[in-house]
């Protein structure tokens, strides 16, 4: 039984981060999971903000995460990751993607983008450990930079923490792509997954 | 296997789906024969999910024109005996505010529901109101679920409560229930369809005084008889706990939160909780059943202290010694959460928080600074950002000639070009409702002596925009209209409307064009341009500014999304422009200042063209000083 396991995607609008959650919910509920979770549409889809939560177990019962309660969070775009910071504990997991997306206000000089490092000492004194990757590129060598989230969701399940089974995200992910991109990101997946369990050592 | 899916007859079955899919559900399950909408967000879903199964479980499905059409033929249908929903965001019940106030007069026939997505925190939204006063006013009972599956279950039960009592309900959801996404179980698809039945009954349906007076009562009894049954309604649940000496009332979703804060504080055998699935009209029994049995009570609910002054109401009238809390420890503001009840909770109980929140609190102040500002951009490639950019380079042209400090203003309406009141564009001087454009415009120009260009989107135009610009003929307001016609509802998920040519369910109707309803109307001057065409969208909307009198422009050109949908469809290949840096003047930066394209960013003191965020508009290469911005 699951109690309670608490995944948070934050990122940019476009960056597929919604349809993350619905490939993880799906999966929870073909493995019996009761899941919950919730999204911002609307306004914060158009190069915005973009935060989902997805929550696991027989404990949960609101559709968000609460303060400090996030046992993984996915971030997709670092300053994104970082604007999420109180859902964070010594007990987290942060997966980050290193590519940064600036927004328009930082080249017209109306705001300014931290450094990775000060992103990364925040990030590290509120969770217990970061993973970094280079989503974009890894998603590359699979062979589209479109499967960027596939990369990260497989980068997710490489933490070996997620209640639900392996096999079972890949076949929600194979069976929700037509035929053809399938493979391509079946490969981001097991690239991702790789890549986290060897920064994870 | 045949995949599950939203219209699969598979009880018992669970699905993993957002609330509005779930509330659709429910519908589904109870038979509804008639759905009517207008998009709008937090509940655009609910339709768009019904319109895609409408065919195939013979029900009709529509996009109206606005909310009070929408809700007039959810009425009728009721009238005609035949399960009918009414389904729109929580302005879009202001719009149908006034046949709602007689609706409930009426009663229902056929099981009528309202459904208002209420939007906490204004998430989508240009006002939090709390639509269960307007219930209040029309004593239209509400439901209000606090989970995806109590959603579901509630919409089919909402349907049958109609019937019973004849009376219509008001659903009321909010954003965190719409689009909130859960695994839910499957109940049974009702198959009964009613073929509709019109009775002539003046007294119940023509509302003369007379008829107003005549069922009023009859509406005031049943809403008694409603006030007893919700006592025993499944929704509203009491649980009391041996020797507590603090109660929690939780109403919808707050329920959900309360129940999470109590087990995060450990103290589950310490207080009793009423779950409220009615706020009105409240479980009094239940209510009062709580208020004996503690000395202190919190009220749990999101935005305005509803169910907090009933129950108050109820303690002063039975006069019960307790002390209740609500608005007092909670905001009355945005939505709740886990956290904030828990906050009141370890308050009232003297517990201690799981957690130190000061701490965190800290941490996000200390954050705060470094985070870069974000706000929504206009896609690339989006009509809107051209047809703004006419608009400040035509209007500021001619309000030159006004006076040299005369600013032009742009009163701004809802929709996607809502937007376009960030930088750069900042040509949206007002945002207040849908239609609201046109008619603060038309006020503005009977009180100041400068250009003034409106605008809003065909979809809008539809909705409400037609009103004011009849007012501007008939009242002769020197006001210029932009109608932006991208040929979508493009915000709350490019829902079709009376201008796209085809239905909700997908049939092809006529397409109206603004242009000619505008001449119909009497405009003297219409004209429709290309916003892609630049210099001429300028030189016509400068035109028009010109013009003695009301004057309308229609800046047509397909939003970017469908457009990039449709050349994918046709495997076209999309050819973005780049940045010759030959030309460049890496000191100029014009086109990221002027237009704000997601697609053009900088590397280091470079700037580039995204390739894989351009969608080949050229409108950057059309306001480059330089040509420097060329195609691939």
């Amino acid at each position: 039984m699951v109690k309670e396991f608490n995944i948070l995607i934050t990122g940019v609008g476009g960056q597929g981060v919604i349809l993350m959650s619905e490939l993880l919910g799906k999966a929870a509920v073909a493995d019996g999971l009761r899941v919950r979770g919730s999204e911002i549409l609307g306004m914060a889809v158009r190069g915005g903000s973009v935060t989902s939560a997805i929550r696991i177990g027989d404990e949960v019962y609101g559709p968000l995460i609460p303060t400090s309660k996030c046992n993984a969070l996915v971030g997709m775009e670092p300053s994104e990751a970082l604007r999420n910071i109180t859902y964070l504990s010594k007990s987290s997991l942060v997966i980050l993607n290193t590519a940064v997306t600036a927004p328009f206000t930082v080249f017209i000089g109306e705001s300014s983008y931290p450094s990775l490092g000060e992103i990364l000492e925040k990030l590290g004194k509120a969770s217990g450990r970061i993973v970094q990757l280079d989503a974009a590129k890894t998603a590359q060598t699979a062979g589209s930079l479109l499967a960027t989230n596939i990369v990260m969701l497989g980068a997710l399940f490489g933490t070996g923490q997620l209640p639900i089974k392996i096999a079972t995200i890949k076949e929600t992910v194979e069976s929700h792509f037509p035929a053809k991109l399938a493979p391509v990101n079946i490969k981001a997946f097991d690239l991702g997954y790789e890549a986290c369990q060897q920064a994870l050592g | 296997m045949k995949e599950l899916t939203i219209s699969s007859d598979a009880p018992g079955q669970r699905l993993f789906v957002l609330g509005n899919e779930a509330i659709a559900r429910g519908a589904i399950e109870a038979g509804v024969q008639i759905a009517a909408a207008y998009p709008g967000t937090p509940s655009s879903e609910i339709t768009e999910t019904l319109a895609r199964v409408a065919k195939e479980l013979d029900m009709y499905v529509e996009w109206s024109t606005n909310e009070k059409v929408a809700f007039e033929i959810a009425l009728a249908a009721s009238i005609c005996g035949v399960r009918a929903l009414a389904s729109m965001k929580h302005v879009g019940v202001n719009v149908a505010h006034d046949p709602l106030m007689t609706a409930s007069y009426i009663g229902a026939k056929g099981g009528l529901v309202l459904l208002s997505a209420d939007d906490p925190w204004a998430w989508s939204s240009q006002n939090e109101q709390d639509n269960r006063y307007i219930a209040e006013q029309g004593y239209i009972p509400v439901l209000e679920p606090s989970s995806v599956q109590e959603a579901k279950d509630m919409m089919v039960d909402a349907f049958k409560l109609s019937e019973q009592f004849r009376q219509l309900f008001m659903f009321r959801s909010v954003t965190r229930i719409g689009h909130a996404r859960a695994d839910t179980t499957l109940g049974e698809i009702s198959r009964e369809r009613r073929k509709g039945q019109f009775v002539k009954d003046r007294t119940w349906l023509d509302y003369t005084p007379r008829e107003a007076r005549i069922n009023k009562p009859l509406m005031l009894e049943r809403f008694e008889k409603i006030k007893k049954a919700v006592n025993i309604l499944p929704y509203n649940q009491l649980k009391l706990a041996d020797g507590a000496k603090l109660g929690i009332i939780a109403c919808g979703l707050s329920y959900s939160y309360a129940l999470e804060a109590v087990n995060w504080l450990g103290i589950e055998d310490r207080v009793s909780m009423l779950k409220i699935g009615t706020p009105h009209p409240l479980p009094e029994e239940l209510v009062l059943k709580l208020l004996t049995s503690v000395k202190e009570a919190l009220v749990a609910e999101e935005l305005d202290p509803f169910v907090e002054l009933h129950v108050k109401a109820i303690a002063g009238e039975y006069n019960i010694p307790v002390k209740i809390h609500g608005k007092d420890l909670l905001p009355r503001i945005g939505e709740l959460s886990t956290r904030k009840i828990t906050e009141a909770i370890a308050q009232l109980a003297k517990a201690k928080t799981p957690v130190d929140f000061a701490s965190i609190d800290k941490l996000e102040q200390e954050t705060a600074p470094l985070l870069p500002w974000r706000p929504p951009a206009l896609c690339p490639g989006c009509p809107h950002r051209a047809s703004h950019y006419a608009i400040r380079v035509a209007s500021r042209k001619v309000a030159r000639d006004y006076g040299k400090e005369i600013e032009p203003i742009y009163p701004g309406d809802i929709g996607c070009y809502a937007l376009g009141y960030n930088p750069p564009q900042e040509a949206s001087d007002t945002i207040i409702c849908m239609g609201a454009s046109f008619g603060i415009a038309n006020g503005l120009a009977h009180v100041i002596d400068a250009p003034i260009v409106a605008h809003l989107g065909d979809s809008t135009f539809f909705h409400a925009g037609m009103p004011p610009l009849v007012n501007a003929v008939y009242n002769k307001a020197n006001i210029t209209m932009v109608i932006m016609d991208n040929s979508a509802t493009a915000m709350t998920g490019f829902q079709p409307h009376p201008g796209t040519g085809y239905t909700a369910m997908g049939d092809e109707t006529v397409m109206l064009k603004p242009e000619e309803i505008a001449r119909a109307c009497g405009v003297k001057f219409v004209e429709v341009v290309d916003p892609f065409n630049l210099k001429e969208a300028t030189e016509t909307i400068e035109k028009a500014i010109r013009f003695e009198g009301p004057a309308v422009v229609v800046s047509r050109r397909l939003c970017a999304i469908i457009e990039q949908r449709e050349k994918k469809k046709r495997k076209e290949a999309i050819v973005p422009y780049r940045i010759d840096p030959e030309k460049c003047n890496v000191k100029c930066n014009a086109c990221i200042e002027l237009l704000g394209c997601p697609a053009l960013i900088k590397e280091g003191t470079k700037t580039v063209i995204d390739s894989s965020l351009c969608n080949g508009c050229g409108l950057c290469a059309q306001v480059c000083p330089y040509k420097a911005i060329v195609l691939e």
